[in-house]
C-alpha cells in the first residue's frame, strides 16, 4: 500500500495561477523520489502539500485529495502529521526554533509525546545520524550553516518519520557535505521526497524522478529512464562539470591580495596567509569547503573587511553582492532599488539586462526568489564596476537560470575582474576562467585550472 | 542555577527597583544589574544602548511635564497646552529616579535575554506557549541587529552606506519586512514539527537544588524590602 497519496491536486495561492495543476502519484515506503523542476514550477508546493502545510498553513484554492500515512490531509493538520512525516526546509536559519542544540533536536519528539525517557537517546541517536554528535550542548548561534542544515536533518530523524521531506536542504553545502546530507537521509530508510537545484547526487540516489513544469508532472519515472530523458529534454538539469578552459584576454591586474590574514572578533584565524590576483577580463571561481574563509577572502578583496596582515592592492570600483541577496532590498519598487546607485535610464537597462524589464514597477518582496536574485545582480551591474564579487549567487536557481547567469557573466567579462565564491562545481565551470581554490588549511591557494 | 530562579531573581530586583523610594538603593540596584549584564561582553551592546537612551529620555523630558516642587533651577517659555515650562530641583530629583528605576528593569530584562538559557526557562514552564513566544519575541533584538548588518553590509557592497538619521530609518521598512518574512517561515517550520498538537511531552529536567531556592528567596527578599525600608 502507498505511504503517500496524491491524487488530481490543484491548489493556487491567494490571488495567483495554479501552483499545482492536477498533480496524482503514490509513494512508496522506503522509495527515494527526486523532485525537478525550474523555479516557480511548483516543487516547494508539492512538498508542503506532503506535509499538510498546503492547505492548511498556505491559504488558497485546494482540490484534490493528499493522503499521508492513511491520512487526508483535508481533515488532518500538519501537527498532526508530524512524527509519520518530517520536513527540512532550504533556510535553516528560518527554522531552528530553540537556542541549544539538544533542545532544538528535542523540540519535535517534545511536540508529538514521546516518553520523557526515550527522548534524549532519541535526540543523540539522530545528532550521531548525521555527524553532529560533537554539536549537542552548542548553542545554534554559533554554528555555520552547513552544521546548521545537520542540525535541521538531525531534527526530522529523530522523529524517526515514515516519511521525509528535503525541500532544497543542502543549499548551504559544500559538495562533499550535500552528499553526506543525502546519504544519511537516504540511510535513515524513511520514504524521501527530495526537491534539489544541484541535482548530481541527489540523482545517483534516487530510485525515481519527477519532473515538474509550470505545476505539471512532465516526468515519473524511474531514475535510468529519467536520466535519459533529462538528457534529451532538459540537459542542463543532467550537464557535467566543465573542463574546458575559457580564457580570453586579459587585462591589467585590478585586485592584488597577498598574504591576507584574518580572524572574527579575537577568535581562531579564519585566513592564514592566503593570495589572490584578479584581472580585467577573467571570471574566477573561488572554491572551497564550508569553513575555508572564502567568503572572507572575497570581501577583503572586494574592500568590505579589512585584512588584519598582509597587503591588499585595489584600482576602480568594486562591488559585492551578498549570499541570499533578495534579503536586502530596500526599495519599494524594482527600479527604484537599481536606481538607488545609479542613473534611472541606467537603471532600466540593468533591469532589461537581467530580464525584468517587465517588473520595473514591481515590489521586491512580490517577485519570486530567482527574480529577487536577478534584482539584486542588477543592483550591482548598475554600478559598472572594475571588480564584481557573487557570493554563491547559484543558492536557489534552477540549472537553466544558472547557464544563463553563467552567458550574462561571460557577455560582459570583458569590463571588469569577476569573482564568483561559489559550492557548484557545474557553475563553475560553465562560467570560470580558472578556479582558485581555498583549502581547509586556510593558508595556501592553489590554482586548479 | 536553574534558569526558571535567575528569572524569577531579576524579576525580583526589577520589581523591588519600582518599589524602592531612595536614589542610592535604585541606583545600587541598576548598577548590580548593569554589572550582571556586563558578564554578556559585547553582546549587551544594543540593550545597554536601549537602556541608556530610554533612560536618558525620561530624565530630560519628565521635569518639562511635571509641576512639582518650589525650589525653582530655571524658568522657561509658556508652552500652550504645557504651560510655563520650568524644571525644580524636586522634579530632577523624580526624573533621576525614574530614570533610574526605568533602567533597572531595562537592564534584568538584558540580563534575562542575554544570560538565561531561554530552552530550558521553555521547558520548566506550565505556559509553554507564551513562554516560547516571549523566548522567540527576545530572540528578535539580536536578530534584528544581524539582519540590521546584513543590509548596511549588503549596501556597503553597491557602493552606497547609509548616512545619518535619514539613511538608518530607511532601513527600518525593510527590516520589519524581513522579520515578519522570518516569522511566517518560522511558524510554518514549528507546525510542520507538531507544534501545538495535543499530548506534548518533555525533556527531563534536573531537580532543583539549594542555590536555586536561595535565588527565589531572594528575589521576595528584595521585593519586600525594596516596599518596606528602601
Amino acid at each position: 500500500m502507498a505511504l503517500a497519496t496524491v491524487e488530481e491536486l490543484t491548489f493556487s495561492y491567494p490571488g495567483s495561477a495554479p501552483a499545482l495543476d492536477r498533480v496524482s502519484l503514490e509513494i512508496e515506503p522506503g522509495e527515494v523520489v527526486l523532485v525537478l523542476g525550474p523555479s516557480g514550477s511548483g516543487k516547494s508546493t508539492l512538498v508542503r502539500a506532503l506535509a499538510g502545510l498546503v492547505p492548511w498553513f498556505h491559504g488558497g484554492r485546494f482540490a484534490g485529495r493528499v493522503e499521508v500515512a492513511g491520512r487526508d490531509t483535508r481533515r488532518a493538520r500538519p501537527s498532526e502529521l508530524a512524527g509519520a512525516v518530517a520536513t527540512v526546509f532550504q533556510d535553516p536559519e528560518d527554522q531552528i526554533v530553540l537556542a541549544q542544540v539538544e533542545a532544538e533536536v528535542a523540540f519535535g519528539l517534545e511536540n508529538v509525546g514521546t516518553p520523557p525517557s526515550a527522548i534524549l537517546p532519541r535526540v543523540h541517536c539522530a545528532l550521531e545520524a548525521v555527524g553532529a554528535a560533537h554539536l549537542a550542548g552548542r548553542r545554534v548561534t554559533e554554528l555555520s550553516g552547513g552544521e546548521l542544515q545537520r542540525v535541521c536533518l538531525a531534527s526530522a530523524l529523530a522523529l524517526e518519520p515514515r516519511l521525509l521531506l528535503l525541500d532544497e536542504p543542502t543549499s548551504q553545502l559544500d559538495p562533499a557535505g550535500a552528499e553526506a546530507f543525502l546519504e544519511r537521509a537516504v540511510a535513515s530508510g524513511a520514504a524521501v521526497v527530495v526537491s534539489e537545484q544541484r541535482p548530481a547526487t541527489a540523482l545517483r540516489l534516487a530510485d525515481r524522478v519527477l519532473f515538474l513544469d509550470r505545476g505539471r508532472i512532465v516526468l515519473d519515472a524511474p531514475r535510468d529512464e529519467a536520466v535519459a530523458w533529462l538528457d534529451e529534454h532538459r540537459p542542463a538539469w543532467t550537464a557535467s562539470p566543465s573542463t574546458t578552459a575559457l580564457q580570453g584576454a586579459v587585462g591589467e591586474v585590478v585586485t592584488r591580495v597577498a598574504g591576507a590574514r584574518f580572524a572574527y572578533g579575537g577568535g581562531p584565524e579564519v585566513l592564514g596567509g592566503a593570495s589572490l590576483e584578479l584581472r580585467r577580463g577573467e571570471v574566477v571561481a573561488l572554491t572551497g569547503p564550508n569553513g575555508s574563509g572564502k567568503t572572507t577572502l572575497a570581501k577583503i578583496a572586494a574592500g568590505l573587511l579589512e585584512a588584519q596582515g598582509g597587503t591588499v592592492e585595489r584600482t576602480g570600483r568594486a562591488a559585492f553582492l551578498l549570499q541570499d541577496p533578495g534579503r536586502y532590498l530596500v526599495r519599494e519598487t524594482a527600479l527604484d532599488e537599481v536606481a538607488l546607485g545609479a542613473r534611472r535610464d541606467r537603471a532600466a537597462r540593468a533591469l532589461a539586462e537581467v530580464g525584468l524589464a517587465w517588473a520595473e514597477r514591481a515590489h521586491p518582496h512580490d517577485l519570486s526568489s530567482g527574480e529577487r536574485e536577478r534584482l539584486a545582480l542588477a543592483t550591482v551591474l548598475v554600478t559598472e564596476p572594475d571588480l564584481l564579487v557573487l557570493d554563491e549567487p547559484t543558492r536557489g536557481v534552477d540549472p537553466e537560470r544558472k547557464a544563463e547567469l553563467a552567458g550574462l557573466l561571460r557577455a560582459q567579462a570583458a569590463r571588469r575582474a569577476t569573482l564568483v565564491v561559489t559550492h557548484d562545481v557545474t557553475f563553475a565551470g560553465e562560467v570560470a576562467d580558472r578556479e582558485v581554490s581555498l583549502g581547509a588549511e586556510r593558508e595556501a591557494i592553489a590554482v586548479v585550472a | 542555577m536553574r534558569p526558571t530562579a535567575a528569572a524569577a531573581l531579576l524579576a525580583g530586583l526589577a520589581v523591588a527597583a519600582l518599589l524602592a523610594q531612595q536614589l542610592w538603593s535604585v541606583g545600587a540596584l541598576a548598577l548590580a544589574l548593569l554589572c550582571v549584564c556586563l558578564r554578556a561582553g559585547r553582546r549587551a551592546r544594543p540593550y545597554l544602548w536601549g537602556t541608556l537612551f530610554s533612560a536618558g529620555f525620561v530624565f530630560l523630558l519628565s521635569p518639562l511635564l511635571q509641576s512639582t516642587g518650589w525650589h525653582v533651577l530655571w524658568s522657561g517659555p509658556d508652552v500652550p497646552v504645557l504651560g510655563q515650562l520650568d524644571v525644580t530641583t524636586e522634579e530632577l530629583r523624580i526624573a533621576a529616579l525614574n530614570a533610574l528605576r526605568l533602567a533597572a528593569v531595562g537592564l534584568a530584562f538584558a540580563a534575562y535575554a542575554l544570560l538565561l538559557d531561554h530552552d530550558r526557562l521553555i521547558a520548566a514552564s506550565t505556559g509553554r506557549r507564551s513562554v516560547l513566544a516571549a523566548a522567540l519575541a527576545t530572540r528578535l533584538v539580536p536578530t534584528l541587529e544581524r539582519d540590521a548588518s546584513g543590509l548596511v553590509e549588503a549596501l556597503r557592497g553597491r557602493g552606497l552606506a547609509p548616512a545619518g538619521l535619514k539613511g538608518h530609518a530607511a532601513l527600518l521598512s525593510p527590516l520589519l519586512a524581513g522579520s515578519l518574512e522570518r516569522g511566517i517561515n518560522l511558524a510554518e517550520a514549528m507546525e510542520a514539527r507538531g507544534f501545538g498538537r495535543a499530548g506534548r511531552t518533555r525533556l527531563p529536567s534536573p531537580p532543583w537544588r539549594a542555590v536555586d531556592y536561595a535565588a527565589v528567596a531572594g528575589a521576595a527578599v528584595a521585593i519586600v524590602v525594596g516596599a518596606l525600608w528602601l
